[in-house]
């Protein structure tokens, strides 16, 4: 079993970050590699339970489905249902915690999954930093803000 | 309950800022409001029940007694068994997590207590201010950031 933990400051409020992260159907508004994504059956993107199809830029379709949506902890769970790419058992979890000092948001992304044998490094390498930290600079990008500047912290 | 809620950023790798706050009796070492600290009864200072007895540089007089403390997931939790403070069932827990992207640390400390309705925001403002991110501010000067 793999398991890929990322996380980044991202230099804004915690309630501004959690507002474009929270709808479980917005990831094709800032994530590079989702090309578009629709809920399945027309259900609102925070019930619990509500799939997300969505494709890659590659035209690779996907299928994930809301396990845990909390506002009061800015926290959201997911697992993967159909993909073409052989991640198995997967089940990610991103949640966002307020710096105080200096009012940033601490931002988590972690999930385990399996592989088929051998591919591991390769997976966890795509996964790690094509999406989640892919997905930092994206979300960065669409918020408009600067980047991580390693040497200063708050 | 009152709750105090101070986290940071500190630009180090966790395992660095833990290696130094994770000694219970380590407090004057890197906190500039401590004096000094002793272990009660001679107990090694990661032994969980053990107590520490330490003064402020105001030579204030608390015992704290270590609940939890964790390596793997760096964190640790203890009590406030006496202090001048007018509170009670006082609880706190500092904990750090590795920021991956620059390898810094995201350092939060929080604390739950009872007291009266009247001193709560002086408590909640002196020990969010003066000892949760005085020590969080004593850590960035020290890691330089």
């Amino acid at each position: 079993m793999v398991k890929i933990v990322k996380s980044t400051i991202l230099e804004a409020p915690v309630e501004a970050v959690w507002a474009v992260l929270r709808d479980f159907n917005g990831h094709d508004q800032w994530h590079t590699v989702v090309a578009d994504s629709q809920i399945e059956r027309g259900q609102p993107s925070d019930k619990i339970g509500c799939v997300r199809r969505f494709h890659l830029a590659d035209g690779a379709e996907l299928r994930e489905q809301l396990l845990m949506l909390s506002d009061i902890d800015m926290a959201f769970s997911y697992c993967l249902l159909d993909t073409p790419i052989p991640l198995l058992n997967y089940v990610a979890h991103v949640r966002l915690i307020p710096v105080t000092d200096g009012d940033m948001t601490f931002w988590h992304w972690e999930s385990r999954f399996d592989t088929p044998p051998g591919r591991e490094a390769e997976l966890e390498k795509q996964v790690g930093e094509d999406i989640y930290e892919g997905g930092f600079r994206a979300v960065r990008d669409f918020m408009g803000l600067s980047s991580p500047s390693h040497g200063g912290g708050a | 309950m009152p709750r105090v809620f101070v986290s940071s950023v500190i630009n180090a790798p966790a395992a660095k800022v833990w290696e130094r706050v994770r000694d219970f009796n380590a407090l004057p070492r890197w906190h500039p409001r401590i004096r000094e600290s002793r272990i009660e009864n001679g107990e090694p200072s990661d032994k969980i029940g053990c107590v520490r007895a330490f003064s402020l540089q105001n030579g204030d007089q608390l015992r704290e007694k270590l609940l939890g403390l964790s390596d793997y997931d760096m964190f640790c939790t203890y009590a406030i068994l006496e202090s001048p403070m007018p509170l009670t069932n006082y609880i706190a827990n500092l904990r750090l997590t590795p920021i991956t992207d620059g390898d810094r640390t995201f350092a939060e400390w929080t604390a739950e207590f009872d007291c009266e309705d009247e001193a709560a925001d002086d408590l909640v403002n002196g020990i969010g201010g003066n000892v949760f991110q005085g020590g969080f501010d004593a850590l960035k000067r020290h890691f330089g950031g």
